[in-house]
């Protein structure tokens, strides 16, 4: 093969990568501080925890659609089949996401805020639940057929490793929630959050050795692929890396500082999802179908890497001015 | 009930229900996106308060119109690959790229700047307001243009060719600028234009009606008018222009919005069906009325047509749509709306002309108010209407010519689709109902007029914390 067919696929796989880590960091926090509100115990501090999503869970959201839109576009294989493998937690998760989505609008102009503040939060339990079946159907693996066509069962996402693999993610989820409404709020608010940061750092830290023992355990292919050099020196460094930023996140919980605990969360996210990434890699659909065999024609992965990856900086960038146009504390809506 | 257990067809109406059910919202806020420029522009022109007031009261409804977008919006961007994999497959290279650029291009700049647009008034200074409404108006007119382009390729494929089942590109530019693509972009962006025009319309002739704020709702209305001169029979025009392109690309589908069964040759006039009742089994229509020789005139503007009119018969049942009634009566619906519309402008500028919509006297026009308030849910009748003709006069085909819908769906048992199809029909009937109550909510609230001009750079507006900011450097009176 020519240098540009392997180069090509690996350049879409990373920019995905990217789409995906927004995705999981913003609507991350978006889809905690969902999960959270439910269990907030006013109707003041429930507006205020949606008021401080206000303008961002909308862009927060898009990243999925332009993951998913790109995915279509660079590997139109992975695309219908990884979404055939797992129909049942994709409708789950959008059902979920349109549910919360909808509880925004729907809340503003309800007389019995409640309701929709429950539809929110389990709208937003229901997307993470769903999205983490399909994390978890992403270390079970996928099976295939000789085209690359999904040949498995339609529950076959359902296990009890993808289940602790759900929870986990939502314990993920949880915490980076936690850390963004530290940053985002005062008071007495604040102070709760401090409290389910490190709760949910330590439930995301139990599950997170539960996947990293039993990831090797359980795969053959994950076992040569961890134990042989170099890679195991990646797949040893990150678990020590992971265990230094848990270490820092604890501290900072424990000093009552306001914006680190988001930073040693979103790193503690980097660090993890580095990792899945060299496990993946260079397959798209785990565990037998790489980016070479999934990738749509040269010609098409030129063409939308020339608009989209120059666009990719632009998108960053009115991104973070939205953030910095909203800077500062939320303290109610009224 | 056969159906319930044939994914193909279990697939076809979830995709019908989940792009009829998402079109109500966009078609709205894409459409009010440019009015609410509109206003904002008369705002920071003239510092006329009402107007300011305006794009207050307006961008309530544009919100709630657009969460329930973006959420029923997700199912599509998944549904391909969920229910239609074959498809996905095989023309991905072409079909996912174009909805990939949609994402990257249009829907992420919408979003982004919809905060600052709905909640930044006092965030950020006037001119970055200003074009914050305007690049979320041209994200979302941005994506019209590629959910046009991506369409129009599956009418009209363009710039490569089938090998082996799979579409391979050979030259992108060919196949976004397909033969279809350009009018019927046009097409559907003036509708969404004007379906949101008269539902701005419609509303404000429902407060005047009600003598409520009839002055301030007359500003509205007669923004409204002003603008609905030119693109009320703009539209009819051009959806004049994609009959015509039908009728040289895809015979088959003019046959069915025309209920022609047989044939007209070339050289001789062709009746134009006003009525009939098609029967799709005996392949002919139980009863009609014609206009004798009128197609020929709308077809080529002559007494004798030069290309001859093919009729349903001409092609195989297996090889030309079904549901003929269907198809016909939508775009008789569809066009229908389309002459009312331009009919009810005439009408509303004449009465403008005669002094008739001035201060005072719009209160007295109580018939034409009527008429408004009655034309204000049409423009999404027409716009799905249309969309049938479109989708539905397309098949057998899903790659018209190329690709068969029945060989694109996912083999998925049909209890899967079953179980999305019926959580999302469930969902959808209820978020009607409820994004209904809520819109009449918001207009029988009204508009806040006690609302004072934002002060940028003073106190917070949504009672977060604000770094300091530069002094408002606007007129003293604009501050109020």
């Amino acid at each position: 093969m020519e240098p540009l067919q392997y180069f090509l696929p690996q350049v879409w796989f990373f920019i995905l990568g990217l789409f995906l880590f927004l995705y999981v960091l913003l609507d991350g926090f978006d889809l905690g501080v969902g999960i959270l509100s439910l269990t907030a115990s006013s109707e003041e501090r429930r507006s205020i925890l949606m008021t401080s999503l206000g303008n961002v869970w909308d862009a927060n959201e898009t990243w999925l659609v332009l993951m998913g839109g790109s995915l279509f576009g660079a590997f139109p294989l992975a695309y219908a089949t990884i979404l055939n493998a797992l129909y049942l937690p994709a409708v789950i998760m959008v059902v979920g996401l349109i549910l919360r989505a909808v509880s925004f609008e729907f809340r503003e102009n309800a007389d019995n805020k409640l309701v929709w503040n429950i539809t929110f939060g389990v709208g937003s339990f229901l997307a993470a639940l769903g999205q983490g079946f399909a994390l978890g159907s992403v270390f079970e693996g996928i099976k295939v057929d000789a085209a690359g066509h999904f040949a498995g069962g339609i529950w076959d996402w359902l296990t009890w490793r993808s289940i602790i693999v759900a929870l986990t993610l939502i314990q993920g989820y949880v915490l980076i929630g936690s850390s963004y409404l530290i940053l985002k709020t005062s008071g007495e608010l604040q102070n709760t959050h401090y409290k389910t940061a490190t709760i949910a750092t330590w439930t995301t830290l139990a599950g997170a050795v539960f996947i990293t023992v039993t990831t090797p355990l359980l795969s053959g292919q994950a076992r040569a692929l961890l134990f042989t050099s170099p890679m195991v020196f990646i797949f040893g460094s990150i678990p020590l890396l992971g265990i230094l930023l848990i270490w820092l996140l604890l501290q900072s919980l424990k000093n009552r500082e306001e914006n680190t605990p988001l930073i040693w969360t979103f790193l503690l996210f980097s660090v993890s999802f580095i990792g899945l990434g060299f496990i993946i890699f260079p397959n798209i659909i785990p565990p037998s179908i790489t980016i070479y065999q999934a990738a749509s024609s040269l010609s098409s992965l030129v063409f939308m890497l020339s608009f989209i990856g120059f666009l990719i900086p632009i998108v960053l960038a009115y991104n973070v001015y939205n953030y910095v146009v909203f800077r500062g504390k939320v303290v109610g809506d009224s | 009930m056969q159906f319930l257990s044939d994914t193909v067809t279990l697939s076809r109406i979830q995709f019908a229900l989940t792009a009829i059910f998402h079109m109500l919202w966009p078609v709205l806020t894409t459409g009010m996106a440019i009015y609410l420029i509109v206003i904002e522009a008369l705002w920071l022109k003239t510092r006329n308060l009402d107007y300011y007031r305006h794009a207050r009261f307006w961008s309530k409804l544009y919100v709630l119109n657009f969460g329930i977008g973006v959420a029923t919006g997700l199912p599509m961007a998944f549904q391909f690959g969920l229910n239609w994999a074959p498809f996905s497959e095989s023309v991905g290279d072409f079909f996912g790229t174009v909805l990939g650029f949609e994402g990257t291009m249009a829907f992420m700049l919408e979003a982004s700047f919809l905060g600052i647009m709905l909640f930044g008034w006092e965030r950020v200074p006037p001119v970055i307001h200003f074009i914050s409404t305007i690049l979320v108006a041209f994200g979302a007119n941005l994506s019209t243009f590629w959910i046009l382009s991506a369409n129009s390729w599956l009418q009209t494929p363009a710039g490569g060719q089938f090998i082996n089942g799979k579409f391979v590109v050979q030259d992108y530019f060919q196949a976004i600028a397909n033969p279809f693509m350009v009018n019927s972009f046009l097409h559907m962006f003036f509708a969404t234009l004007e379906t949101s025009l008269f539902v701005i319309g419609g509303i404000s002739a429902w407060y005047v009606l009600q003598q409520r704020h009839a002055e301030f709702f007359a500003k509205s209305f007669k923004v409204v008018l002003v603008v609905l001169i030119a693109i009320a029979p703009l539209q009819i025009f051009l959806g004049h222009l994609s009959a015509e392109q039908v009728y040289h690309y895809q015979p088959a589908k003019l046959a069915a919005m025309e209920a022609q069964w047989e044939t007209i040759p070339a050289g001789t006039p062709a009746d134009w069906s006003l009525l009939a009742i098609p029967n799709d089994r005996a392949q002919r229509n139980d009863w009609e009325v014609k206009v004798p020789g009128a197609l020929s005139y709308i077809l080529e503007l002559k007494p004798t047509l030069d290309q001859p009119v093919k009729g349903l018969n001409e092609w195989e049942p297996a090889n030309r749509p079904h549901m003929i009634g269907l198809i016909y009566y939508s775009f008789r619906i569809m066009s229908g709306i389309g002459i009312f519309f331009a009919a009810l402008m005439s009408v509303s500028v004449i009465q403008w002309l005669r002094g008739k919509l001035t201060g005072e006297a719009i209160i007295q026009e109580k018939w034409l108010m009527r008429g408004w308030i009655f034309a204000a849910p049409l423009g999404y009748l027409a716009v799905e209407t249309g969309w049938i003709v479109r989708c539905v006069g397309r098949q057998p085909w899903i790659v018209y010519g190329q690709m068969r819908t029945v060989d694109s769906a996912s083999h998925i048992p049909p209890g899967e689709v079953l179980f999305s199809l019926v959580g999302l029909g469930s969902m959808y009937s209820v978020l009607l109902v409820v994004t209904l109550f809520f819109a009449s909510r918001i207009i029988r609230k009204g508009p806040n007029l006690e609302i004072p001009a934002p002060v940028f750079g003073g106190q917070p507006a949504l009672g977060l914390e604000l770094a300091q900011h530069q002094q408002d450097s606007r007129p003293v009176e604009a501050q109020q």
